[in-house]
């Protein structure tokens, strides 16, 4: 067991504040606790995550729910998602086909979320305090699509901002690895996201292009 | 949906975590001017709303400050350097904030932005956390704030962007070049190109801005979940039902 203290960022700019008025509904908790891995793993959002305050856009579990929001209502025709359509649409069914357990974590400051064996998901302080409520969304496509098989198969590239020669990055877009379908979900959300602002799409348009400029073995040739 | 276990009570020991609340994140040392600093909040504020009218509310968030005029740059750019480092979505939305303001007079403090020197990364060990990424977002925004002054004419942020065209980071040199062979004049151009030949990069000529639905597409799904197990999401705008 491992115990960690945060403090809380401003919620402004990361959407916090305004998707936490929305999402303090129980037909919303109940929807993304047992559609998105949170059911089962109580106790991993218990003891200070946010289980028992759910709707207190400080703690983890709300910022989570943020997410799982975004993920599910930023396409303007989200009933629809059928994998014939942009992953803007299908993203939150692949997370919910993907991902059995979500559990919190306090981490070692090393990163974001992991994909463990099984549909597990781990996601760390970072993920709830330093990403942005669509970044949110895009780190669960990301680890998702490590779960439906396709695990990092190259270094990045020199000069990336992930660390020139280190392991985790893909090898290539045509790959369709977790930095392809990452920086998909977020070029269309902010080519065609819904109940949002344009500050939080050009938010997901550079968060975007970086990950295409730094994140495959060979760059793609193309930009958002 | 597959079927999931109860919430079984738990024989290990989760981690725990205490939260602390921030005080607000800006501190305005250099502005008295209440009013100003209020709308600056209320803009930032509302970069973050969410729902149907999210976009108008932060439009008018936006048209309130802008007719406070140019001077209010500078109260933004000392917020945004009195930010602490690690701050860094506030800082982003600072110069996101100067950017949708649009006022030529912003190309000094955005050339002021990108050409500060980016910290070390504080995550080595790390394949998706890193500090580096974060400066650099904040510096291909401002990047973007010079593109558009630049589509207005303004000639200084032609200037400045041929410059970053030869900066060391790969993504804001990326970004300096489609920004000036968008905006820029036959000259511009001309002296761009002379510039990638001598450095050798003119490949960065060749990564074309797309719309997303050029881009190759990915073909989602492992399986596909039947129709009748699958439970639909309830509509988007259902109010709060408690705070």
């Amino acid at each position: 067991m491992a115990s960690c203290t945060y403090t809380v960022p401003d919620k402004a700019a990361s959407g916090d504040n305004f998707y936490g008025a929305v999402i303090c509904n129980q037909a919303y908790v109940d929807y993304f606790w047992n559609t998105y891995g949170f059911s089962g793993n109580k106790a991993y959002w218990d003891d200070g995550w946010g289980w028992d305050d759910c709707c207190n856009t400080s703690k983890p579990l709300a910022r989570a729910f943020n997410g799982c929001y975004a993920l599910t209502y930023s396409a303007s025709d989200y009933l629809n998602d059928s994998y014939s359509a942009p992953i803007l649409n299908w993203g939150r069914r692949y997370v919910r086909e993907n991902i059995d357990d979500l559990r919190s974590f306090c981490g070692d400051g090393t990163a974001i979320a992991r994909s463990k064996s099984g549909g597990l998901v781990e996601v760390y302080l970072g993920f709830f305090y330093s990403k942005d409520v669509p970044g949110r969304a895009e780190t669960l496509i990301h680890e998702s699509r490590h779960q439906g098989g396709k695990p990092h198969d190259a270094n990045f590239p020199s000069g990336s901002v992930f660390g020139s020669g280190k392991s985790g990055a893909d090898s290539s877009w045509d790959y369709e690895g977790a930095w392809m379908y990452g920086a998909l979900y977020l070029w269309w959300y902010f080519a065609e996201g819904a109940r949002t602002t344009s500050a939080l799409r050009q938010r997901a348009r550079q968060r975007g292009n970086l990950v295409i400029d730094n994140a495959f073995a060979t760059h793609p040739g193309f930009s958002i | 949906m597959p079927s999931k276990s109860f919430d079984t009570p738990f024989l290990a020991t989760p981690d725990t975590l205490e939260i602390r609340q921030a005080e607000h994140p800006f501190s305005f040392l250099n502005s008295k001017d209440e009013k100003l600093n209020a709308l600056i909040v209320e803009a930032v504020n509302r970069m973050g709303g969410v729902g149907d009218d999210a976009e108008e509310n932060y439009r008018r968030a936006l048209n309130s400050l802008t007719k406070r005029g140019p001077s209010v740059l500078d109260v933004i750019l000392a917020e945004y350097e009195n930010l602490p480092e690690d701050s860094y979505l506030d800082r982003w939305s600072l110069v996101q904030l100067i950017v949708e303001l649009r006022y030529p007079e912003a190309v000094k403090s955005l050339n002021r932005i990108i050409a500060a020197r980016i910290p070390a990364e504080k995550f080595r060990k790390s394949h998706d956390m890193s500090t580096v990424a974060e400066e650099v977002m904040i510096r291909t925004t401002a990047v973007e704030g010079l593109v558009r002054l630049s589509a207005d004419g303004v000639d200084e942020a032609r200037d400045v962007l041929l410059k970053y065209a030869a900066h060391r980071t790969f993504s804001i040199r990326r970004a300096c070049v489609q920004g000036l062979m968008q905006t820029g004049t036959d000259d511009d151009k001309r002296k761009l190109r002379r510039l990638l030949k001598e450095r050798k990069e003119e490949a960065l000529l060749k990564i074309k801005q797309v719309d997303v639905r050029s881009a190759p597409q990915p073909i989602g799904g492992r399986f596909v979940v039947p129709a009748q197990v699958k439970r639909e999401a309830p509509p988007p705008d259902l109010r709060a039902t408690k705070e």
